[in-house]
């Protein structure tokens, strides 16, 4: 079989991970072929190693059969390999016809511009993606849709033979997505294949013709998309399902065994909420409870949290706590109504990494640690001492930056912070990313005794072995949707996948 | 290792003390003239007026921002307070007359800062913008209100020259730059505000997303800047005897090479009021070493410039470690 592009055994480290690990992709002339996964398999690592943009530590590229060490974009384009990010690289403030020359080995520059010469190179790659926009217009104006197709514009300006591209729906309407699938049936039958990384399975069926499964770094196989199901390659993805359930269930009794009467009066309930990211969410959460937010990137989990937390305006909706409808138009207001958000990005969002420790655990609770104004240190021990003596949190002194501590001592101080506000709904995002495995632990165990306590918990994350083991009830979300909702014991791996990519049999 | 700045700020001040005292003229007594307690207060007072206006610019960089129209509103001040007393007071007394003219012209120099801080917080523009645009009108409005004329005052026996007198004594301009640098030196360390100020400069998002009152904090630490500067002005008209609507140029230059050499992140988030009082006087000396030592005024400023440089690159290097 002659493949334009093979991919064999590929592999990538960061630090101590494994983002890839034997990952191999054939791709015939011609095809539309997707590149799937979990949250995590891989698969932007391989397309931006494919496209020069990170070296691998292993394995092999081969392009007409030869092969051919792609080291940088450069070289990638003088292979004929595009890419398109899912966030465009596009210069927003030069024009369409600037974005198309730069870096483009294909259009010959002089010293000076010549923009006569600019536009009747990029005119005939315009027509052919179908963009109706002059090549001086600039980026900046256009939307969202038009703008990834100057992208694939400059990527067969390039002369690309085989383009990849990196969840190219996500930040599309229907209509525009639309339109893209057809430009990449005409662009499959002008002989150019497309690598097309995705987890949406409607738009896999309908667009690709063969699939490549990863998982954890590793290529699963390479199936023909008309001939399976989404089912059969929800399975794929999942994996190992056996093993990981006997690792849960056994996690689990714990969990089981707390059962509180939850149920009978929900501590929060969430009705039709709707912001920027999020599409009429609905939910309840009980006292006790810890509901996990399940979801592939880009599903508002993140947001969900957001807009509960005040941080996102909701434009429709209502929320009640204990029956009452709240207003929550800040975090301060958040906070006031007894709700607490620990972010994803505890670097970014969570911590100031050159205060102390003591000093971000007291972060949210100022007024409490002072009297007119002025802090009382042993008051901020007093109360902060004890949380994170709980939390086995592992720090050489408590007024040293917090920035020196190790990833899971840091966000153990971050959870200490909201320990000591104490608030009744809790959302934490992802808590357990990016820790050792101690520190996992030490955080399940706290969310367990918070819900012991009764707490009401959100749990958001990527993993799904995470959610299965310490959830009580699992709310699926999918493009801004609630797609499902499972008790721990309806919970399986494959039917929380299957929601999440909209694969549901 | 904030005490282990601190310590590297006063060795680096002690450095140049100690250069100060070799390279000093001798009297004809044999002593050293830089050691004479009169050049001792000399410095102290001479560095008062950009020492207090430094302590508001700490608070304004460690929220990572800047304040550019400090120079401009110390010029605003010392011409409404030299307006103030050289107005008829209908009221019985010099000191109610006094106070009124005094507070009248901090009270302006606050709110100007709370004018910058409501466009930074409020319209989200960036600091360096919104208060070089006000260094720029409040200059104009000084020199406006004037009719771009020093006004005298001193002279004679009148509420104005009084005064004067009283506010241009060296040890009373001393006490008020100590005191107000004790008060912000407990406000950074001590307080809720203090440790707000410094979260905010260390990391914006993180302090919305622990609900902290960032706009009221921006606005709150712009205004003190400029109450500050504000008060500067009111001892710089006692000193030189005059409302001058030109004066300050140039002086939030350097409160900002103060606030650096004393050590804190020009992005925000890390610093002291110890720090910045220790680069105060680190200008202070070697402005007076200088002076003493009769070199030119425009190589003084050459010097500087290099002192700057390497106090800055000094720290790098120790963060680097």
């Amino acid at each position: 079989m002659s493949d334009l592009l093979r991919a064999e055994g590929i592999g990538k480290r960061y630090g101590g991970v494994h983002a890839l690990r034997g990952a191999s992709l054939a791709l015939a002339a011609g095809e539309a072929h997707a590149l799937v996964g979990e949250n995590g398999a891989g698969k932007s690592t391989l397309a931006k190693i494919l496209a020069g943009s990170v070296r691998p530590d292993a394995g092999r590229i081969l392009i007409d059969g030869k092969a051919a060490p792609i080291r940088n974009p450069l070289e990638a384009q003088r292979q004929g390999i595009g890419i398109i990010y899912q966030e465009l690289d596009l210069f927003p403030h030069l024009t369409i016809g600037e974005n198309m020359v730069i870096g483009n080995l294909s259009f010959r520059e002089a010293a000076w511009v010549d923009f006569r010469k600019v536009d009747a190179f990029c005119r005939p790659f315009l027509e052919r993606v179908g963009l109706r926009r002059g090549p001086r217009e600039m980026v900046a104006e256009l939307p969202i849709g038009q703008a990834q197709l100057v992208a694939l514009a400059r990527a067969l300006s390039m002369r690309a033979r085989a383009i990849l591209m990196d969840e190219p729906t996500s930040s599309l309407g229907e209509d525009a997505a639309e339109r893209l699938f057809g430009t990449i049936r005409e662009l499959k039958q002008g002989g150019v294949s497309i690598v097309y990384v995705s987890h949406k399975m409607d738009e896999i069926f309908r667009v690709c013709d063969r699939a490549t499964v990863l998982r954890d770094g590793e290529t699963v196989g390479t199936v023909e998309v008309p001939t399976t199901t989404p089912g059969a390659l929800v399975r794929m993805m999942v994996g190992g399902a056996d093993e990981l359930r006997a690792d849960w269930q056994s996690a689990r009794a714990a969990v089981d065994n707390r059962r509180a009467d939850y149920q009978s009066a929900p501590l929060l309930s969430v009705r039709g909420l709707t912001t920027r990211k999020l599409r009429d969410v609905s939910f309840e959460l009980g006292a006790g409870e810890v509901l996990g937010i399940a979801g592939l990137v880009g599903a508002g989990r993140s947001e969900l949290g957001a807009a509960l937390f005040g941080m996102d305006r909701a434009t429709g909706g209502e929320i009640r706590l204990r029956g009452v409808p709240v207003e929550v138009r800040s975090p301060a207001a958040a906070m006031r109504h007894g709700i607490g958000l620990l972010p994803e990005d505890r670097k970014l969002q969570g911590l100031m990494m050159d205060m102390s420790v003591l000093e971000n655990g007291a972060m949210a609770s100022l007024p409490r640690m002072s009297r007119l104004g002025f802090l009382s240190t042993e008051r901020e021990r007093a109360a902060l001492l004890p949380l994170y003596r709980q939390l086995a949190l592992r720090c050489a002194s408590f007024s040293a930056p917090v920035g020196w501590l190790s990833g899971g001592n840091q966000q153990k101080a971050l959870l200490g912070r909201w320990l000591l506000v104490n608030p009744d709904v809790l959302f934490l995002d992802d808590p357990a990313r990016g820790i050792d495995v101690g520190a996992k632990q030490d955080v399940y165990r706290m969310i367990a005794e918070l819900a012991a306590a009764g707490k009401g918990v959100m749990l958001a994350s990527s993993e799904l072995p995470e959610l299965l083991r310490c959830a009580d009830r699992i709310l699926v979300l999918a493009d801004g949707r609630a797609a499902a909702t499972y008790t721990a014991a309806e919970a399986t791996p494959e039917r929380i996948m299957a929601a999440a990519t909209g694969a549901r049999s | 290792m904030r005490k282990l700045r601190d310590s590297q700020g006063l060795m680096a001040l002690a450095g140049v003390v100690l250069l100060a005292i070799a390279i000093s003229p001798v009297a004809s007594d044999g002593s050293r003239i830089f050691l004479q307690m009169g050049n001792l207060t000399d410095i102290l007072r001479q560095i008062s007026l950009i020492g207090i206006i430094s302590l508001g610019m700490t608070l304004v960089i460690l929220t990572g921002g800047i304040d550019l129209s400090v120079g401009s509103t110390l010029a605003l001040s010392t011409s409404l307070v030299a307006m103030g007393l050289t107005r008829a007071w209908p009221g019985a007394g010099y000191a109610a007359h006094m106070l009124y003219a005094i507070a009248g012209a901090t009270l302006a120099g606050g709110l100007a800062g709370a004018v910058n801080g409501a466009a930074i917080a409020g319209l989200e523009i960036q600091p360096f913008i919104v208060t070089l645009a006000t260094m720029i009108g409040i200059r104009g409005l000084a020199k406006w209100l004037t009719n771009n004329a020093n006004i005298d005052i001193g002279f004679g026996g009148d509420v104005a020259a009084r005064f004067a007198a009283a506010f241009r004594q060296k040890p009373l301009v001393i006490a008020c730059y100590a005191a107000l640098a004790a008060v912000f030196w407990v406000l950074l360390s001590r307080t809720v505000f203090g440790r707000q100020v410094r979260a905010i400069g260390d990391n914006e998002t993180a302090a919305r997303y622990a609900g902290l009152p960032i706009r009221r904090v921006k606005i709150v630490v712009y205004a003190l800047s400029g109450l500050l500067a504000g008060f500067a002005g009111v001892l710089y008209a006692a000193g030189n005897q005059q409302g001058n609507p030109n004066a300050g140029v140039a002086y939030e230059l350097d409160a900002i090479a103060a606030v650096v050499i004393g050590g804190t992140r020009l992005a925000g988030g890390k610093g002291s009021i110890a720090g910045t009082i220790v680069g105060t006087l680190i200008m202070g000396v070697l402005t007076n070493m200088l002076r003493l030592g009769n070199v030119d005024s425009n190589v003084e400023m050459m010097v500087k410039a290099v002192i700057i440089v390497l106090a800055v690159a000094v720290q790098r290097q120790r963060r680097m470690d």
